[in-house]
């Protein structure tokens, strides 16, 4: 019986050691669409994504700061991207979502047009940004392709970045 | 090594604490010399960190220690003359200690601090008085380079300083043990006096007060080794590592007598949230109960649903000032380093200044506790630096030499104030008026109008300095302006009063708690505001002829004075959608001595809200102090009242006719730019009307009723150039659609075509009353539908 037991654990184990050393090499993403274009975040720091609730217009901010609003009792800023990224504002659908991103301490709820999938990406065949958009304070850590799409992966922390 | 770090945390908790006691205890035996209970307690203080500290083996910290207990010992034993020079040195050892202290905390070893030099000095005050010397000190810690310096006194003395002190240990405990016991004595006999039960009493003495016992008692164990063996190992300081373990914990054993136990701050705040939250949830209850009545008046069940919302709100408030209290803390603690800072600053500007502090039990919420220091610091600086003045000019000036700096802390009303006076020179409003004036701070005219107590406020502008020349204490102008914005940060008011020659005081008036606060909400337009309710003055309606302008800004009437007004809407940029009353109220603010009327749309009601931050992404926006969570689930801003009076000055308000509708008139380059919406719950009618147009090549957006159709205008996606609304329709019906549509300024012009089959006069006669312009009957033929719709919209006749 405990001979057994080993043997299972022992099995876990190793499988739990080829699930690290396979994980190494790959990224997980969630993607997702703003106007015409693909864009993912790692989904590691997604704390969730909810459908569009009401919020709370805040003054003297940026047009693309949409407000606050009420998620289970914290006050969380709401950024639209479309008007972030110079799109024109559309109205929510069905398929707007509010993505709630969180890094350390940082906290924000990204409006985004809709959602696409779970993508599981090698590190391989995620590129540098351009060249022209490879500087630091750019908002694009890397662009995977997959299957004939091109992914533009963002930087959270930039995302989450206030700069106004 | 974990067990390490819990006695290594245990060790830093207590040390910070005694020093922080220590530095007061300090600057008062400089003024009292003899005061042997003041030096027993500061000594007790070195030696137990000694103690600690060389069992957990930091031996720069052992070696410092060591030395100020010498001093110490021998000023206790009336050895060695407590003067200021003395003083000085021993309050630098101390500094040292507490970076030391610091350094651990963070890097857990003592390395990196010089104490060579401090050590010397030390060593040369107890040694100069030529009695005796700390070979111990050299042999123990070998580390520091610099005990070779000190050595010249040195190792022939050890066994002098051993005997003596052993003698010494041994007279001394006896005299307090039996100090003690006569102290115990009295006590039961006063308790039995009291007529209390005496068997609750140890047998044997146990010390509760931290007296001259060196190591207090362990247990009631008795006499002998226990207390002899940490106090040995202290004289012999590199001592086996027992000793110093029976030496921990015995320095500790006050702490359990105090009914206290130690929380974790981290856990205080969380409760403080939950009851945040609590809170919340009690005024969503109060709200659906008020919802609940008004639908089933007269119900039974209502009687005791009230009961319960009645217990819950009255229990969670108790609970909310029962956790408050928790987190208060006595001011004194912030108030504890300023005895030294003034001894040190009097020192350094060659003034003589005392310190006279009150009130320090006087309690405050943790979170302004911390946030208090940096402001007092800096007022007590400038009180220090440009306030008292000199002992010349003070005797000159027919003055007492020293001059009195009080510090007092007091309770009034739901806030507590801290007063700061001095008997210094004053401030001279005239001197600050022409300064500012030169720094380009206030214009001249400013200056002429400016009242006292205006000018006064004046020392709070960032880049002002009344000090003719930048000390190290004051002078560059940052400091006060820094004072201003914390106090405010903190909710909090300042209030100057001086007089030239007499002296100055500030008041800072601070609520005593800042995560739930009352508000009243209003506002404007469809947006809501929460305004702190302490800020608040009261509040007026008034009509619209009452609001006069003078120089582009808004006034009115307030009983004898004038109240400069301002729109909410205009300082939080919101739309003005809907078409404002007659009426408006006015919420007058004051903050300070300044007063400003607040324009608001509606009034809606006082609650009590709990202050949550809205992050980092959106700290600081200028105006806005926080959010709260209301009872239906919507974030509500707070209103920082200072930043908005501020905002104020800024804004000329705008006329309020002048807003025009400047919705999108734009070119029109194709048929399909023109926009038509069908209002009809028939979908027949509809497609008959959509028919009709369809020729045209307009574009044509359909709803079914009232409602709808105000949804869609409201969303705002399309500019509609005109609208055809049938009047009977489920829901909401056209007549209420056109008055809807008619309350926004922006579709103030929009042609509103009614479509019906309602031909009487009195129909008519509503419909133009609520706002339509053109009346079609049912039925109707496609042209001339499609011809009021062109003269409304003014078709270009070249898109036919």
């Amino acid at each position: 019986m405990s001979d057994k037991l080993k043997q299972i654990i022992n099995k876990q184990g190793e499988q739990q050691v080829g699930a690290v050393e396979h994980s190494a090499d790959i990224i997980q993403l969630v993607g997702f669409i703003i106007g015409e274009e693909e864009y993912a975040v790692p989904i590691l720091t997604i704390q969730e994504i909810i459908k569009p609730i009401r919020w709370t217009r805040v003054p003297q901010t940026p047009a693309y700061v949409l407000g606050v609003f009420n998620l289970r009792g914290s006050v969380i800023p709401l950024i639209d991207l479309r008007t972030k990224f110079g799109l024109r504002p559309m109205k929510h659908s069905d398929e707007t979502r509010f993505f709630v991103l969180k890094q350390g301490d940082e906290v924000a709820g990204f409006v985004i047009d809709r959602l696409t999938m779970a993508i599981r990406i090698k590190k391989s065949d995620i590129g540098a940004a351009p060249d022209t958009m490879a500087a630091d304070d750019s908002m694009i850590a890397g662009v995977g392709k997959q299957e004939g799409r091109i992914l533009t992966i963002l930087k959270v922390d930039k995302l989450l970045a206030r700069d106004f | 090594m974990d067990e390490f770090q819990e006695i290594l945390q245990d060790f830093l908790v207590e040390s910070f604490e005694l020093i922080e006691q220590l530095d007061q205890d300090l600057v008062e035996l400089e003024s009292r010399p003899d005061d042997l209970e003041l030096l027993n307690g500061i000594f007790r203080v070195a030696h137990t960190v000694k103690g600690a500290s060389s069992f957990l083996n930091f031996d720069v910290l052992t070696h410092l220690t060591h030395h100020m207990e010498d001093v110490l010992n021998k000023a206790r034993h009336g050895e060695l003359a407590i003067t200021a020079e003395v003083m000085d040195v021993v309050l630098e050892s101390i500094d040292l200690m507490k970076s030391l202290l610091s350094i651990i905390r963070d890097t857990s070893s003592d390395a990196g601090v010089e104490v060579g030099d401090c050590v010397i000095r030390l060593d040369k005050i107890s040694g100069g008085t030529g009695e005796v010397h700390t070979p111990v000190a050299q042999a123990k810690a070998p580390v520091v380079e610099e005990v070779q310096e000190v050595e010249e006194v040195a190792s022939s003395e050890e066994p002098d300083y051993e005997n003596m002190n052993d003698d010494e240990v041994e007279a001394e405990i006896e005299r307090l043990l039996q100090k003690r016991q006569q102290e115990d004595r009295a006590k039961r006999e006063a308790k039995i006096a009291a007529g209390e039960s005496v068997l609750a009493a140890p047998p044997e003495p146990t010390e509760d007060e931290p007296t001259p016992a060196p190591k207090a008692t362990p247990a009631p164990a008795p006499v002998a080794p226990a207390p002899v063996a940490p106090r040995a190992a202290a004289a012999k300081a590199r001592q086996d590592e027992e000793d110093a373990k029976a030496a921990a914990p015995a320095t500790r054993a006050p702490a359990v007598v105090e009914q206290t136990i130690r929380v974790d701050v981290k856990r205080l705040d969380h409760l403080m949230n939950l009851i945040g939250e609590l809170v919340l949830a009690k005024n969503r209850l109060i709200k659906i109960n008020v919802d609940v009545e008004e639908r089933y008046e007269g119900e039974e069940f209502l009687e005791e649903l009230n009961q319960v919302v009645s217990i819950v709100s009255l229990v969670t408030t108790d609970l909310q000032i029962a956790v408050m209290k928790t987190r208060m803390l006595p001011i004194g603690k912030v108030f504890n380093k300023f005895p030294r800072m003034i001894r040190d600053l009097s020192r350094e500007l060659n003034k003589k200044i005392e310190l006279e502090i009150s009130g320090e039990e006087t309690e405050l919420d943790k979170s302004i506790v911390e946030e208090i220091g940096d402001p007092l610091v800096h007022i007590i600086r400038n009180s220090c630096d440009h306030g008292v003045e000199t002992p010349d000019v003070r005797v000159a000036a027919g003055k007492p030499e020293s001059g009195i700096i009080t510090l007092k802390a007091y309770n009034e009303g739901n806030a507590i104030v801290i007063q700061i006076d001095d008997n210094g020179k004053g401030l001279d409003p005239e001197m600050l008026k022409n300064k500012s004036v030169e720094k380009g701070i206030i214009t001249d005219a400013e200056a002429d109008v400016m009242s006292d107590k205006e000018a006064f406020a004046l020392i709070f502008k960032p880049g002002f300095s009344t000090a003719a020349a930048v000390t190290s204490v004051s002078g560059r102008g940052v400091g006060m302006d820094v004072v201003k914005t914390n106090i405010e940060k903190l909710n909090g008011i300042i209030d100057i009063e001086s007089e030239v020659g007499v002296g100055t005081s500030m008041k800072l008036k601070i609520p005593l708690t800042l995560a739930i606060i009352q508000a009243l909400l209003v506002g404007v337009q469809e947006e809501h505001y929460a305004i702190p309710l302490a800020s608040v003055l009261e509040t007026v309606r008034i009509s619209k002829d009452e609001i006069y302008t003078v120089e582009n800004r808004s006034v009115m009437r307030l009983r004898d004075d004038v109240l400069s007004l301002v729109h909410i809407g205009d300082i939080f940029e919101v739309e003005r959608i809907l078409d404002s009353s007659e009426h408006a109220y006015v919420v007058v603010l004051g903050l300070g001595s300044s007063k400003l009327g607040l324009i608001v749309d509606t009034l809606v009601g006082q609650e009590e809200i709990v202050i949550k931050s809205m992050g980092d992404y959106l700290k600081g926006i200028e105006g806005i102090a926080g959010a709260t969570i209301r009872g239906d689930g919507g974030v509500t801003l707070i209103v920082d009242v200072a930043a908005l009076m501020q905002m104020a000055k800024g804004v000329k308000t705008k006329a309020l006719s002048e807003e025009t509708s400047t919705s999108s008139k734009k070119e029109k380059s194709k048929a399909s730019d023109y926009k038509v919406m069908i209002v009809d719950d028939s979908k027949t009618d509809r497609m008959i009307m959509r028919k009709a147009l369809e020729p045209l090549g307009v574009t044509i957006i359909e709803a079914s009723d009232g409602q709808e159709a105000l949804n869609t205008l409201k969303q705002g996606d399309h500019n509609f150039d005109a609208m055809l609304i049938d009047i009977e329709m489920p829901r909401m019906d056209g007549y209420t659609l056109a008055g809807e549509i008619k309350k926004y300024n922006k579709y103030k012009n929009l042609p509103l075509i009614a479509v019906t089959s309602r031909t009487g006069k009195s129909d008519r006669m509503r419909g133009v009353e609520s706002g339509m312009i053109e009346y079609i009957t049912k039925p109707y033929s496609a042209d001339y539908l499609s011809s009021v719709v062109q003269r409304n919209v003014n078709f270009k006749s070249e898109f036919l």
